[in-house]
């Protein structure tokens, strides 16, 4: 994945773009807004990260409705220190297709950036998917692993239909709450990680191999390797 | 005239003596040209009358001999005597009967009053007169002497005068009685502005009743306590931070300087970089917590409040909080499908009932039974929790909702004591309140909140639970 990322604090753009590097893609950073849309605009970026507040008169949200409004639909992830839901609403009004605030994980901002690269390159939402022994059938809402039934409720249906449609790729505890719960808020407790155990209880337990991963750090991972993949570990 | 350029009660007080004085002028031309051509008019009205009477007394026309005969007699009744004024002159001008010795000359035009200086009686006077020309050249003089108005005349314009001069000092006294109200009201709000600015935020606006100042004062009041209220949430704040975020910190710091210690593994300063990483993590969301009271203490978010179904929110939650109820052995219920209909944020309603149904299967303990729902009655929106769990002792029940404050027997529980707080300042948020009863067994913690109709009514939904 070629990656802009406009970001005027240093430490905060090395931290990402190293961290871009070490999971297989390729970064280039850009310390100030001017150049910032310069970049965004003239060159071909899978994805743009980019920081809301930027020195120069040219601020984050004005390099996003620039690009917009010369129709680029390049994915652009906002990170900011502005962290209200006001703020948050802004950002995505702007144009952009996700946020995150300030201080971040960087598998956070990994995770949310392969799911919005996906969403970029969207195929026919297809309405069965299938990970080694498992498959889900959305139509008949039937769960299958190694040709036995599972039998889900609705939220668990929509837990295991999330994590499939990520298959290979580390989803965060906040990207379930806001996927599968629409809560955009921290709900203090674990609630994710029990609600994931229970899942595991039904697709995972009794089968080989498990399916479900838990990334330490960062969230959770479906996919049929053994090992969550390096790449999304905090650096 | 600089201090009179800068005082908007001077202004205010002049521009009123202006407007009282044009006002009392305007009333004293009217009264005075009322009265005075009135007066004219009368005069005139008589004088033609005598003069016509005179005149056509004979059909075809009066002789000379007949109109001074009458002239005498009208000299001599007694009647108007003072004012009276006749005069006929034959044709070749010679007095035939009459009281002036000086009449107007002969360019003086026949049959319209004109006034003229005269000598009657020896005297001279200012009177109206009107010639009337006769058959063969001789003419007729009818008048009246002006004295009489002329007296009344003065009288008017004096009384007039007093009576201006009179609303004039009215005027400057009133203006002065009104610039020093309202100077001392002002400065009494500018006196209480000053001592708040000195740093006593406990001060008021005095009450002047239930006028302009009064209800100005008492919207300046209630400013005041609103700004009180917000300067009380940022001290406990900053004393919050202060004291329960020096713990933690503390802590990241004593393990970060542990794994530097020399002869640690690899591994063991990993561990050590996660558990800081953790740490401060869980810094982080107290600092956000700590934002997100503050933000709906202020009251900021109402601006983006839409419709939401209560019971919609409740399900969600419940189903968000399904499985740890199943892994802490609490039974976890909600019951009624009906909409309940609120005007509020979805996401702090739905951050409110979990930070409920969290503390109830956190603090009920395995076996416990939690029931969560919405309801409306006509007035109110209810949104509760109970559970059969130990409840909180009655004397604790005020302060749980305190920011950091932790129940004694629960210190050893995850959590921040942060989640009441919350839910308190979301329930104020969204006009309603949060209360805490114990039912024995259990607690029941229940938000009430407005009818979506009454909230939207409502100028200012927020109110201090």
């Amino acid at each position: 994945m070629r990656c802009l990322v406009i970001e005027d604090d240093a430490d905060t753009s090395r931290y990402v773009c190293n961290g871009l590097k070490e999971a297989g893609h390729a970064a280039t950073p850009c310390g100030n807004g001017l150049d910032g849309l310069h970049y965004a605009v003239n060159e071909n970026w899978d994805a743009i990260i980019l920081d809301r507040m930027l020195p120069g008169q040219v601020d984050g949200l004005s390099i996003v409705g620039k690009l917009r409004d010369l129709g680029k639909r390049t994915p652009v992830l906002i990170i900011s220190a502005l962290t209200s839901v006001d703020e948050r609403v802004r950002g995505l009004r702007a144009g952009g297709d996700d946020y995150i605030s300030k201080p971040f994980a960087f598998s956070e901002l990994l995770a949310r950036l392969e799911a919005l690269r996906r969403r970029a390159c969207p195929g026919q939402e297809s309405m069965r998917l299938q990970v080694a022994d498992l498959s889900l059938d959305k139509r008949t809402f039937q769960v299958v692993r190694a040709s036995q039934s599972i039998n889900l409720q609705p939220r668990e249906f929509r837990l295991l239909e999330y994590l499939m449609r990520h298959e290979g790729q580390v989803v965060t505890r906040t990207m379930l709450l806001e996927a599968v719960w629409d809560c955009h808020f921290d709900p203090q407790t674990n609630v994710i990680d029990v609600q994931i155990s229970r899942l595991r209880n039904k697709i995972d337990k009794g089968f080989s191999p498990a399916l479900i991963h838990t990334v330490r750090g960062s969230g959770y991972v479906l996919a049929a390797r053994e090992s969550a993949p390096l790449a999304a570990d905090a650096p | 005239m600089v201090v009179l350029r800068r005082s908007v009660t001077t202004q205010l007080a002049l521009a009123y003596g202006l407007v009282v004085a044009a006002s009392v002028a305007l009333v004293s031309a009217a009264l005075f040209f009322g009265t005075i051509g009135v007066l004219n008019r009368a005069v005139d009205a008589k004088i033609e009358r005598v003069s016509n009477r005179l005149m056509q007394n004979d059909g075809k026309g009066p002789a000379y001999a007949v109109l001074a005969r009458r002239i005498n007699r009208l000299l001599a009744d007694g009647i108007n005597s003072d004012t009276e004024i006749y005069l006929l002159l034959s044709p070749g001008g010679r007095p035939v009967a009459g009281n002036i010795s000086t009449w107007p000359d002969a360019s003086t035009p026949f049959s319209r009053p004109v006034t003229r200086h005269v000598i009657r009686v020896g005297r001279p006077s200012l009177a109206r007169i009107i010639v009337r020309r006769l058959p063969g050249g001789a003419r007729l003089f009818v008048g009246s002497d002006l004295r009489p108005e002329a007296l009344i005349h003065t009288l008017v314009v004096r009384a007039l005068i007093a009576g201006a001069g009179l609303s004039l000092i009215l005027v400057v006294i009133g203006t002065v009685y009104l610039r020093r109200q309202i100077e001392r009201r002002i400065a009494e709000i500018g006196r209480t502005a000053r001592e708040i600015e000195a740093g006593d935020l406990t001060r008021r606006v005095p009450s002047f009743g239930d006028d302009e100042f009064g209800r100005l004062g008492l919207g300046i009041n209630r400013m005041l306590d609103r700004i009180e209220n917000l300067m009380d949430g940022v001290r406990h704040v900053s004393n919050a931070i202060a004291h329960d975020l020096r713990t933690p910190l503390a802590r990241v710091r004593a393990r970060l300087e542990e794994a530097l210690r020399p002869g640690r593994s690899r591994e063991e300063l990993s561990e050590a970089a996660t558990e800081a990483i953790e740490g401060i993590d869980t810094l982080i969301r107290v600092f956000e917590k700590l934002l997100q009271i503050a933000e709906a203490e202020s009251g900021m978010r109402t601006r983006s409040f839409e419709t939401v179904d209560l019971n919609r929110v409740v399900h969600d939650m419940v189903e968000l909080y399904d499985a740890m109820a199943e892994q802490e052995q609490v039974g976890l219920t909600t019951s009624g499908e009906a909409p309940v209909l609120a005007l509020g944020d979805r996401d702090l309603l739905a951050n409110a009932v979990a930070s409920l149904i969290d503390n109830a299967i956190k603090y009920g303990g395995a076996g416990a039974q939690v029931q969560v729902s919405a309801s409306s009655d006509s007035r109110c929106l209810h949104l509760t929790v109970q559970d059969n769990g130990p409840g909180i002792p009655s004397e604790e029940i005020p302060r749980v909702t305190e920011r950091f404050y932790r129940l004694d027997q629960s210190r050893s529980l995850s959590g921040n004591g942060l989640g009441l707080s919350i839910v308190r300042a979301i329930a104020t948020l969204h006009g309603g309140w949060l209360e805490l009863r114990n039912a024995c067994p259990g607690l029941v913690a229940r938000i009430v909140l407005p009818t979506a109709r009454d909230a939207a009514d409502e100028d200012s939904p927020t109110r201090i639970a």
